[in-house]
């Protein structure tokens, strides 16, 4: 009862700091909507065109590029702007459709088209790469419709339309995608990756800084005050850990209906996710209650909360997927609880796990759980009978 | 000593005895900088390792082989040849190669005939990119192979005899596709990651001296410290340039710092010393002005620490310090212009990818007029309240 008590206190005392509220709420909600935003799909290659005609043949030129799915098309009215956009790295390549294209195609001249890189060697020759065939199957049509006039005569648009209609139907060649693996070893793209490692980052940095209550309990002398009344220091400690517990879970819960519900994030199975939000956020509270025992100031954890939680986030891979870090950076980050605690997410949300797959992180979050919140209890305990 | 320094390095001491404000000035930057820098030390570059398989053995497999080996693609492209399908889709499942081509039996003559069997591109759902890169390169080869056969058909639509087949398709083939795609360098520098997150990071830790100073102005209000200082015969002014002055100070040297150890240890490009600095200066005045803004918002310390770190990761959000802007969606990008730590950042990519020291006037300005805005707003704002 005396915990619930604590626990009902600690709550209401965190519902009146507005500063809390934004670092619970709103502060994970905009992170997760920009993230999200920017973290998508990159298997498109980005290419500015900065058309110097608006003629048939150069207009055709462009749609042919907006409608391969391989490349995403920007406009730009001048080369300047488009180069700045180039070297911002916006864009992976410029392609300059020349003046006096339309004309020279049907005179039967050759055009050359610019299409400018940026430094990276490999990105611009992927580009070139995607690009040179789109053009290919224009100049093609150009091509053959140059063709069938000097054979036979006619106008050049007619044996144009002739030779665009039979484009689709004369392709010998033709080049099929498959892919041989059907499982993702990352998160999915957009909130899908944004939310659950957020939610990862979040409870934990909110948790490290929420050690500031504990701090300011204690220099207001709340504790002593409790203790000299008939209660226990452990009852103290248990509510104390049952808050801690409270605001982790009302935490990851708001994360997880946000993202369900405005930005569309499946959490997979329902007992797997679960589990793994209960034994984060019980890592979580560990992490808090040390946190309160550890840092002297509120001002101090308030400050060097967030800075170790970004460092862990960070090499934990919740700031980036741990897929693209050299192999000894994957290893060194699994020292921390956030490693596996994402591992557990992949299984969920991209594999499609349940309890059983996840069991490895389970265990290894439960123990470092269990073992956080055993040394903050006795440290707690100690500060309480001191 | 001038009364305006002497506030200040009184301020600037105080500061460097609080071991929060030395971890996060100093310590955490180089800490998360070092770590981003492990982290993407691979490199930014892009390569793809790819097999080919050639179940066709033909004149069209070789020719599309050779296409892969051209020496233009040397960057972009390694390929190596495997005996079997199964080796390439156990050699793409295992990460081994980023993605096959097999080439069917049969494709050669099929594809002078009539319609060949697909050229398949494996990949892993995990390197989309390779697959994309895979498919552009097939389908390129496709394009040249169709040119001639389109041209051939279109002539035959259009009202050519099938008795001069032969002669026709000899013809097309002799003749060049009248567009070329030639490849230009820009010219530019490769924003490297730590290029970018050094300067971002930099600039997030270096906020917290807006929320350090704006709790330190009412700590003195409380402790009665202000009133002493005011029962000086010093002028307002000059105490407010003073404690301005400190807070200067102390995100320049945390700026600072965060310059010189990526710059020295992890090859980070910062730009031209003269114009990072100026980013550099802009960005501490626009810190002062923030200071300014939360000091007139706030009544009490308490107050002033929410509102500044609110402020703060608004700020960093909005301006990019977590993400790659340039990834981001337009309408982010715009937004991030609306935060001067957004026009820092833009100014840094400018720099580090090669645009000349002039690159930095508009952010600088933009920075300048940031500061005064919030200068205006927190002179009004004390105004109205001592009224």
């Amino acid at each position: 009862m005396t915990a619930l008590t604590i626990m009902a206190t600690g709550l209401r005392r965190l519902a009146r700091d507005r500063t809390a509220l934004f670092f619970m709420v709103l502060l994970p909600i905009v992170i997760i909507l920009v993230i999200g935003a920017t973290v998508r799909d990159t298997g498109e290659i980005r290419i500015g065109v900065v058309a110097a005609e608006r003629t048939p043949l150069a207009t055709e030129l462009v749609t042919d590029l907006r409608q391969s799915p391989a490349v995403s098309v920007t406009d730009y009215a001048g080369e300047s702007e488009a180069r700045n956009a180039l070297r911002r790295n916006e864009l992976d390549a410029v392609l300059i459709v020349p003046a006096g294209l339309d004309g020279t195609l049907r005179s039967g001249g050759t055009v050359t088209i610019p299409l400018l890189g940026s430094a990276a060697q490999s990105i611009q020759q992927a580009a070139r790469s995607a690009v040179s065939g789109l053009v290919a199957r224009h100049a093609a049509r150009v091509e053959a419709a140059r063709f069938t006039v000097d054979n036979l005569g006619g106008t050049f648009d007619e044996r144009l339309a002739t030779a665009t209609r039979l484009q689709a139907s004369v392709g010998t060649v033709t080049v099929r995608t498959e892919t041989v693996d059907a499982t993702s070893d990352y998160l999915p793209l957009g909130f899908s990756y944004s939310a659950p490692t957020m939610l990862v980052l979040f409870v934990f940095i909110n948790a490290l800084a929420g050690g500031a209550a504990i701090i300011e309990s204690r220099r207001l002398g709340i504790y002593d005050r409790v203790c000299a009344a008939p209660i226990r220091p452990h009852d103290i400690v248990f509510g104390e850990t049952l808050t801690y517990l409270a605001v982790a879970l009302l935490q990851s819960l708001l994360i997880v209906g946000i993202g369900a519900v405005l930005f569309g994030v499946r959490w997979g199975d329902p007992l797997a996710a679960a589990a793994l939000i209960t034994v984060w956020a019980l890592v979580g509270t560990g992490t808090g209650i040390l946190a309160g025992t550890l840092f002297r100031t509120p001002e101090q954890a308030g400050a060097i909360g967030p800075a170790i939680g970004i460092a862990c986030g960070m090499l934990g891979g919740a700031m980036w997927p741990l897929e693209i870090v050299p192999q000894t950076m994957r290893t060194i980050g699994h020292i921390t609880p956030h490693a596996w605690a994402i591992d557990g997410w992949i299984e969920i949300l991209s594999r499609g796990g349940g309890i059983p797959q996840i069991a490895t992180q389970l265990t290894v979050l439960a123990a470092v759980a269990l073992t956080l919140l055993t040394i903050a209890s006795i440290r707690l305990g100690r500060r309480l009978t001191a | 000593m001038s009364p305006v320094l002497a506030i200040a390095a009184k301020d600037l001491r105080q500061r460097l005895r609080d071991r929060s404000a030395i971890v996060l000035g100093f310590v955490a930057p180089v800490v998360i900088a070092t770590l981003m820098s492990f982290a993407f030390g691979g490199g930014d570059s892009y390569h793809l390792d790819a097999a080919v398989v050639d179940n066709d053995h033909g004149e069209l497999a070789a020719a599309f082989t050779q296409v892969l080996r051209d020496p233009e693609l040397s960057d972009l492209v390694t390929v190596r040849t495997v005996p079997s399908e199964a080796d390439a889709r156990s050699q793409v499942d295992s990460g081994e190669v980023g993605a096959a081509f097999v080439i069917p039996a049969g494709f050669t003559a099929a594809a002078r005939g009539g319609t060949a069997a697909p050229v398949t591109v494996l990949g892993r759902v995990d390197e989309p990119v390779a697959q994309q890169v895979g498919q552009a390169i097939a389908d390129g080869f496709a394009a040249q192979l169709d040119a001639v056969r389109l041209s051939v058909a279109t002539a035959l639509s259009s009202g050519a005899t099938p008795d001069g087949l032969p002669a026709l398709a000899a013809e097309a083939a002799a003749r060049r596709l009248p567009e070329q795609v030639a490849a230009v360098p820009a010219g530019t520098r490769q924003l490297r990651s730590i290029s970018y997150f050094g300067p971002a990071m930099g600039i997030f830790f270096a906020l917290f001296a807006v929320s350090f100073t704006a709790r330190g102005y009412f700590l003195e209000r409380q402790t009665g410290t202000l009133d002493r200082i005011r029962a000086a015969p010093l002028r307002p002014a000059v105490v407010l340039a003073g404690k301005s002055l400190a807070t200067l100070g102390y995100a320049l040297a945390s700026l600072t710092t965060m310059a010189l150890v990526t710059t020295l240890a992890f090859d980070a490009y910062w730009g031209p010393p003269l114009a990072a600095a100026a980013l550099l200066v802009a960005m501490a005045l626009a810190m002062v002005g923030l200071t300014a803004l939360v000091i007139s918002l706030s009544r009490t310390e308490r107050q002033a620490e929410g509102i500044a770190a609110m402020l703060t990761f608004g700020l960093v959000l909005l301006g990019g310090n977590f993400v790659y802007v340039s990834m981001a969606p337009p309408l982010l990008r715009t937004l991030a212009l609306l935060t001067p730590n957004g026009w820092a950042l833009r100014g840094f990519t400018d720099l580090a990818t090669g645009a000349g020291p002039s690159a930095v006037l508009v952010p600088v300005l933009a920075m300048l007029a940031f500061t005064a805005a919030c200068g205006g707003l927190a002179v009004l704002l004390s105004r109205r309240a001592a009224r």
